[in-house]
């Protein structure tokens, strides 16, 4: 890559996540003056004109905060050996946000369609091409056939990745948890029922040595309660828990009823 | 495992290209000008866009995208016209609260602080990656 405009341009084709960071603001000693650039991707710096490296390390972390915000923001550095306070400006260019489906069988139908409506990319796969086709996702971005949890491993996930897993059976979801818990997907959900998830959980726990807060961060059993009935309304209830994951708000009636 | 979804993947990336500001800020560089990327860094009370927002002001006062339109936009196009003339970079208060009386669309109230910032061809392959 030999231009910063060009990487930025390659970042947004590969929907890819990226901080840019520029200073707006600094002192007149240290080197560093307004103008200058650092990015950041996938927890490194990609590319810019700072050199200083306190600045760079504190740029660093700063990034991953706003990533997470996913919000654009100044924000001002103190730093006494690159001549005090260094106003920087942090540019949020966070990944499209994609969800996984995992499990192509009849909540997937309505779930894909719903999300293609609130403007998600869908990957939907399964095992069994039956399920797994055209036909049946329309809408979808990619369908993938295969090993399910092979395929979670090869395919990229980020901070803006949100992975429901509904298997036809609980072996399966949890074969695919194994391989995604400890990435840095923004949500995982899990069909099934209490009893059947604590036994998972249990598992986890005592073969795998899986600390308690890596598996708090899984939504299982999956959903915001409205007690569901048709795969239609669980769909829904599943892309609900996912836009308030994603924006916030605590998913009540706002008339407080 | 390739899906049968290419083509859907093909066109997205189309429509990114057409989004992306840095393919136009890129065109205008390759013909050797120097632009000035004007963009809103912070706000204090109501103002027509967000943080983050930006707009490419050309050496001839040309303009790509927006920060809210109205009198702060014109303000910020001529110090954009200097800023290329100079290639330093400055930070521009925008005050929405004086021209209250205006039929400006601008009129939100709020104030916020922009930044213009000079890209030129050397400059942009100077920040490339390691």
């Amino acid at each position: 890559m030999s231009r910063l405009s060009e990487e930025l341009i390659q970042i947004q084709e590969q929907g890819a996540a990226a901080v840019l960071a520029t200073v707006i603001n600094a002192g007149e000693k240290g080197g560093v003056e307004p103008g200058d650039k650092c990015l950041v991707r996938d927890g490194r710096i990609t590319g810019g004109t700072i050199r200083h490296e306190g600045l760079l390390q504190a740029i660093l972390q700063e990034a991953e905060n706003r990533l997470r915000e996913e919000k654009s923001k100044s924000v001002a550095l103190e730093l006494p050996d690159a001549g005090g306070k260094i106003e920087v400006f942090f540019e949020v260019m966070p990944a499209p946000p994609k969800i996984i489906v995992v499990g192509a069988g009849h909540i997937a139908v309505p779930l894909v369609k719903l999300a293609k409506v609130l403007d998600f990319r869908v990957i939907v796969m399964d095992d069994r091409m039956l399920f797994a086709n055209r036909e049946r996702f329309p809408q979808a971005d990619e369908i993938l056939v295969g090993d399910m949890a092979a395929a979670l491993k090869g395919l990229p996930i980020n901070s803006s990745t949100y992975i429901v897993l509904i298997t036809r059976g609980h072996k399966y979801d949890e074969l695919c948890l194994r391989e995604i818990i400890h990435g840095p997907a923004k949500y995982i959900g899990m069909i099934g029922s209490r009893r059947r998830i604590k036994a998972c959980f249990q598992r986890f726990k005592e073969e795998e040595n899986i600390a308690e807060e890596v598996i708090q961060r899984v939504y299982a059993p999956i959903g915001l309660d409205f007690n569901t009935e048709t795969p239609e309304e669980i769909a829904l209830s599943i892309l609900a828990e996912i836009v308030k994951v994603r924006r916030g708000g605590k998913a009540q009636s706002l008339s407080g009823k | 495992m390739a899906g049968p979804g290419a083509c859907h993947e093909d066109a997205e990336i189309e429509r990114r290209k057409t989004d992306s500001i840095y393919h136009q800020v890129k065109e205008f560089l390759d013909k050797g000008e120097t632009l000035a990327v004007a963009t809103i860094v912070s706000t204090r009370g109501s103002t027509p866009r967000e943080v983050g927002a930006k707009m490419v002001v050309t050496a001839w006062g040309e303009i790509l995208g927006t920060i809210g339109g109205g009198c702060g936009e014109a303000d910020v196009k001529r110090e954009a016209i200097e800023v290329i003339r100079t290639r330093k970079p400055r930070v521009v208060r925008v005050d929405l609260l004086d021209d209250i009386s205006s039929d400006s669309p601008a009129v939100c109230g709020g104030i916020m602080n922009v930044f213009i910032d000079p890209w030129w061809k050397e400059r942009d392959a100077e920040g490339a990656g390691k």
